[in-house]
């Protein structure tokens, strides 16, 4: 049958979602010119994520990173400007308060019917006044602020929500009384608004539904509802947050006094017997919540109760180890049972047993619940109507090597709805379930309008060639909005329109009530096509909010959008000083008169456009790079893959069997015979990139390939418009614990290899000792993420080949988050005893001969292995007692370190390492794939060690993002950024040490002032248009674009200190 | 407003980036945190654009008061544009001294964008501790 969605020429994926993940999804689709539907539930977007005040380990509030293009603000609860209402991506359509009631269909054309429940308050009239929460009687806990403040039912969700408008709860409480329906000034209220039910005929869907958080309610040993001072890790949150109901002041909820002794107790709703997995986030969030407790209440005293420390990513050890260090936060290990309240101070009295076996009592004047997170209630909902399957948690069910497919093709998943995860790692699945839908819908990639200059693109079609104003005298019109009264009441606009007739450059003046509604807009346009004018002045509200929807409107009226300039006449003046009208009116005259003087200065602003290679650089031919190169080369576009080695599959070839119970080697037979297949992939192996120049779109690399029978390697030359860094990490080889000098000692490695082709070996053994945690002398200390679950499925496997064995794991802290969690369990149930060590009691190595005499192992002999015996002691804090083992075999879980190499190539890219030696990436949070630099993006173990589903899922978002510049046609570049006039550079490199980004760069080529051969030069492709370098310029040779000097300055009109005279 | 005695009002220049120092203006006006009228706003992409020269100009153009908003410390968008601002600010100040304008009418702030209350509160504290300094000396002259 042929549908009408494959006679449709462009694609719509629906994302299920509005959180972190969905949002990144969903940009990344549109700007690879997809539709996308973005469907949430709730009445705005952000999800949890807007709720949180700082992210580990950066202490970041600022999501406006997530993205890299230039927009106003941190648009929290948005991940970026992109999502601000008149920013939003033209491909983009939000339904909030929207449900999914059922799905038919397959892969490429599916019918989702949807239910969309009513705001009653249509957000595109909404002009934020506030008069409806004004009249309204209802008061309710605000559970944007986790119930620590109040609103009303006409109500806000939070000061910068998306859509940008007020909703009414019309709950069972609504006294119906039609109050705010009444005194809506721009009849935007419809409290007849009915449910609607439609239709929507999508390609795709990704499910970005996210978690929910456990309810302590449940944990009735800990009083949550009963004991005041007893709050979840999420209200903590909110008092923590600079936005939230307290400005960041964290206060005792029983007297509001600031707290001096505070308790987190981890594992909450995880870990246990209900949630037998780990929520992988609550350790890092409960140190970031105690650091800023110290950063911010003097002397207060902070004790994180803990099983296990679970820092496993970028950055995080550190982080940990600041927080004991620096602001000695308490970490005692022990799951505590229960908690006593004093009734008369409602201080809480923990009893527990510490590390050395001693009973203690503590007192603490308030506790945080360090929550978990569970499957979002409407899971089972959502899988039923899609006919998906979640798994025995009740989360999303995955393949380990599919990890961001369901069950149902053509319907992905990503984010904390596939597994508990942090921000970065759902960002990271966003982007790749992005790619995944890109894959699928290759051949309609880019059918959609994507290639923007401005945030916006023209409502019908295309915009009327621009008028070149250049010639002409500045002709200003000034708009005034009076906002209904919402300005008008304080601010005196008839006096401030008459102001602003007389002002120098105006030929217009006009007040309007409504400027952003499209009577408004048609005054605008009609002003600019009839009165001839070349400047246009909104005296209204925000840049942030707006200044985007009036670029459009005079774009629109062939006017270039930067000749638009607005002054904030409610925000910053009638709102902000609304007992003062008289001071509220000098002030908007003010600030439309320097809003005058600098239109007039003023300058179209256009930016460079160029037609992006259509070819990807996959450097590095493991699971990352394999991954990456088929998903971009599915998408339509070329891929040059660069293996240093003889052979593609990386460390797919070390590994045999895992945890889950997948074979690695048929995904390696897999991806290999895919790409060596493919007619879009070139495979260079034994070749490796020396040479990496250019930029985002234009970049050009000479590759080295070695051939047999010739003393130098051969170059070829390789252009592309990206490039991605797949290049991969390996197991620590040192020579700890006698490795390589004894073969009973052997690396997490060896033992598979041990374990798949010599079994019979295993069969014969006693006792086999594991030792985690294993570094080098010297090596920056991390997690390798890895290395703990490897053990529980070796150690499950010897227990399988032989139960009799012994096998003893000695290890610091047990990380198997998220559902790894279930291995360490097996392996305990099958016998495997763990043992605690410490830093101060690290396990001694010694070996004894027949005679029970220690052996140098330097005087180690090869046959000495048949005369002596090995022996472990390790001191254990409990029983406080020295443990000895005589293992037959000894297991050392050594670090995953960078491949060799990544330091010269990553000097090669210029881009940057991290402490540990990785890849860096441009924000550990929130651009997890992409370096700081445009078009260059990281994937798999180069960034951090991973496991097989993580490097997979990180592939695919390098590719996803990949796709979508690739897809650009142009790709618009450069516009407000720094530009140097080489004819005034001395080339004293003062901007190349003051950028933020490392950006300027000195032009050999170029001549400077004096005729002197040498000029410094800012790549527009590059430039973040901060403006750093320009205040520091020592000869003003740099400017940047439209904030040169005398737009800034305005020296004619005093406008930078002079006030207008009353 | 550049009366003398008792009277004064001084007029006051804030500098600031388009990210947090901006929406904590916004923030301030959206939640009615009120604060005094003679206070403006001149948006910067970020406070690492500020220059010396700016803020002097303000003075010789006639401000009482100049301060600079910026992202938190760790927190800017373009990641340490505002630790820049910082350094140039505290020259700026020295030179005030010495021109004997007085470093003390320049500040600066360090403002997450939901920080609506204490952008008030800033705007509050340079008022009052610029009124106590009286007019910007330069001006008087004029």
């Amino acid at each position: 049958m042929i549908t009408n969605n494959l006679e449709r020429d462009t694609a719509t994926v629906m994302v299920l979602g509005g959180g972190v993940a969905g949002m990144r999804a969903a940009i990344d689709l549109a700007e690879a010119g997809i539709r996308v539907k973005l469907v949430e539930s709730s009445h705005g977007l952000g999800g949890r994520v807007a709720q949180l005040g700082f992210m580990f380990p950066t202490h970041d509030c600022v999501l406006c990173r997530g993205t890299s293009d230039h927009g106003y603000g941190c648009t929290r609860p948005s991940i970026s400007p992109a999502f601000l209402e008149h920013n939003l991506h033209p491909n983009i359509q939000v339904w909030t308060n929207t449900q999914v009631l059922d799905a038919t269909g397959e892969a490429g054309d599916f019918t989702i019917t949807l239910r969309r429940f009513p705001r009653y308050v249509d957000p595109d009239r909404c002009t934020n006044c506030g008069r409806c929460a004004e009249v309204c009687p209802i008061e309710k806990p605000r559970g944007f602020e986790a119930g620590l403040a109040t609103r009303r039912a006409a109500y806000k969700i939070a000061p910068r929500a998306i859509p940008d408008a007020y909703v009414i709860d019309r709950g069972p409480y609504c006294a119906d009384c039609r109050r705010c329906e009444q005194v809506c000034p721009t009849r935007a209220i419809d409290l007849n608004e009915p449910v609607h039910d439609e239709d929507a005929h999508v390609d795709a869907i990704i499910l970005a539904v996210g978690h929910q958080l456990y309810d302590p309610r449940h944990s009735e040993e800990f009083g949550y509802g009963r004991f005041a001072n007893v709050i979840t890790s999420m209200e903590y949150e909110r008092l923590a947050s600079r936005s939230g109901p307290t400005e960041g002041i964290v206060t005792r909820p029983s007297d509001g006094a600031a707290p001096k002794r505070i308790a987190w107790l981890q594992c909450i709703g995880s870990r246990d017997q209900s949630h037998p997995y780990c929520s992988s986030i609550c350790c890092m969030y409960a140190t970031k919540e105690a650091m800023l407790a110290k950063q911010r209440i003097p002397g207060v005293e902070c004790r994180i109760f803990m099983m296990d420390e679970r820092a496993f990513n970028k950055e995080y050890n550190a982080y940990v180890h600041q927080a004991r260090e620096k602001y000695a936060i308490g970490f005692t290990r022990c799951r505590l049972s229960s908690l006593k309240e004093d009734p008369q101070t409602r201080d809480l009295i923990a009893q527990y047993v510490a590390e050395d076996g001693a009973r203690r009592q503590d007192t603490f004047d308030m506790v945080v619940l360090s929550v978990g997170m569970e499957p979002p209630a409407q899971a089972t909902a959502v899988a039923k109507r899609l006919g998906i399957h979640l798994n025995a948690y009740g989360f999303c069910e995955t393949d380990k090597f599919a990890p961001l497919q369901t069950n149902r093709p053509g319907v992905f998943v990503c984010g904390a709805f596939q597994s508990p995860k942090e921000i970065a790692e759902s960002i990271i699945d966003a982007s790749g379930a992005a790619a995944e839908a890109m894959r699928l819908l290759s051949t309609k990639i880019g059918h959609a309008p994507r290639s923007r200059e401005y945030p916006f693109l023209a409502c019908n079609g295309e915009f009327p060639p621009e008028r070149d104003v250049a010639p002409e005298a500045p002709r200003a019109a000034v708009f005034v909005c009076a906002c209904g009264d919402a300005i008008s009441q304080v601010v005196n606009t008839d006096a401030l329109t008459a102001f602003a007739e007389r002002l120098p450059n105006v030929s217009h003046a006009e007040q309007v009530s409504y400027l952003c509604l499209p009577e408004g807009h048609a005054r605008l346009r009609r002003a600019v096509a009839e009165r001839g004018v070349n400047r246009v002045v909104v005296a209204a509200c925000s840049h942030r909010t707006h200044e985007s929807l009036f670029q459009r409107v005079i774009r629109e009226a062939a006017l270039n959008p930067n000749l638009l300039e607005m002054a904030n006449i409610r925000e910053h003046c009638a709102w902000a000083h609304r007992h003062d009208p008289a001071g509220a009116t000098r002030k908007a005259q003010e600030l439309v008169r320097i809003a005058v003087a600098r239109a007039a200065k003023l300058a179209p602003v256009y930016k460079d456009r160029l037609a992006p290679v259509p070819r990807a650089l996959v450097i590095g031919g493991g699971v990352s790079g394999l991954t990456a190169a088929l998903a971009i080369a599915d998408g339509g576009f070329e891929v040059a893959l660069v293996e240093r080695g003889d052979t593609l599959g990386g460390h797919l070839n070390n590994l045999y069997f895992t945890a889950e119970g997948g074979n690695p080697q048929r995904l390696l037979r897999d991806l290999v015979n895919r790409i060596v297949g493919h007619d879009r992939i070139r495979v260079l192996t034994r070749s490796e990139v020396v040479e990496h120049r250019g930029h985002v779109g234009a970049f050009r690399s000479v590759i080295a390939t070695r051939v047999k029978g010739l003393a130098k390697p051969t170059q070829s030359i390789v252009e592309h418009g990206v490039t991605i860094v797949a290049t991969g990490g390996q197991e620590a080889r040192g020579s700890e614990y006698l490795l390589g000098k004894d073969p009973r000692a052997m690396t997490q490695q060896q033992l598979e290899e041990k374990l798949v082709h010599l079994p019979e070996q295993i069969v014969a053994l006693k006792q086999i000792v594991i030792i985690q945690c294993v570094q080098r002398p010297g090596a920056p200390d991390y997690c390798s993420r890895v290395c703990c679950t490897n053990t529980m499925k070796n150690a499950t496997r010897i227990k399988m080949l032989n139960p009799n064995c012994e096998v003893v794991v000695l290890f610091k802290n047990i990380i198997t988050y998220g559902f790894r969690e279930q291995y360490y369990s097996e392996a305990r149930r099958r016998g495997v005893l763990f043992v605690r060590y410490t830093e101060e009691t690290q396990p001694r190595l010694e070996i004894i001969d027949t005679h029970g005499a220690r052996k140098e192992p330097s005087a180690l002999r090869p046959d000495d292995v048949y005369f002596t015996s090995l022996q472990v002691r390790v001191r254990e804090p409990v029983l406080n007692e020295e443990l000895i083992w005589h293992p037959d075999l000894l297991v050392v879980s050594t670090q995953v370190v960078p491949s060799d190499g990544t330091q010269h190539l990553a000097e090669i890219l210029r881009v940057p390492l991290s402490s540990e030696g990785f890849f860096m990436e441009a924000h550990l949070k929130m651009r997890p794939m992409d370096f700081m630099e445009e078009g260059i993006f990281i994937a798999g173990m180069a960034h951090y060690p991973k496991f097989i589903e993580e490097s997979i899922a990180h592939a695919l978002s390098a590719a996803g993002r990949a796709i979508a510049i690739l897809s650009q046609e142009p790709l618009f570049y450069g516009g407000v950024v720094a530009q140097v006039d080489q004819a005034k550079c001395v080339a004293c490199l003062t901007c190349t040490r003051t950028c933020p980004f490392g950006i300027p760069r000195i032009d050999p080529v170029a001549v400077g002032n004096g005729n002197i051969v040498g000029a410094a030069w800012i790549d527009p492709a590059k430039c973040q248009g901060c403006g750093t370098c320009t205040g520091e310029c020592p000869a003003t040779a740099i400017q940047l674009v439209n904030y040169r000097d005398e737009q800034v300055m305005l020296r004619e009109t005093a406008g930078l200190g002079a006030w207008v005279t009353a | 407003m550049s009366n003398n005695g008792n009277g004064f009002e001084p007029d006051i220049t804030a500098f600031g980036c388009i990210f947090c120092g901006y929406m904590a203006a916004d923030t301030a006006g959206t939640l009615g945190w009120e604060y005094p009228a003679n206070v403006k706003y001149v948006k910067l992409p970020c406070t690492g654009k500020i220059d010396i020269r700016y803020i002097l100009a303000a003075f010789e153009q006639g401000a009482d008061g100049a301060y600079v908003v910026a992202c938190p410390l760790g927190n800017c968008h373009h990641v340490k544009g505002n630790e820049r601002g910082k350094k140039r600010v505290e020259r700026a100040k020295k030179i005030l001294d010495q021109v004997g304008v007085g470093g003390e009418r320049l500040e600066m702030f360090f403002l997450s964008g939901g920080q609506g209350k204490s952008f008030a509160n800033a705007a509050q504290t340079m008022v009052e501790r610029v009124k106590k300094m009286g007019p910007n000396p330069v001006k008087r002259k004029a």
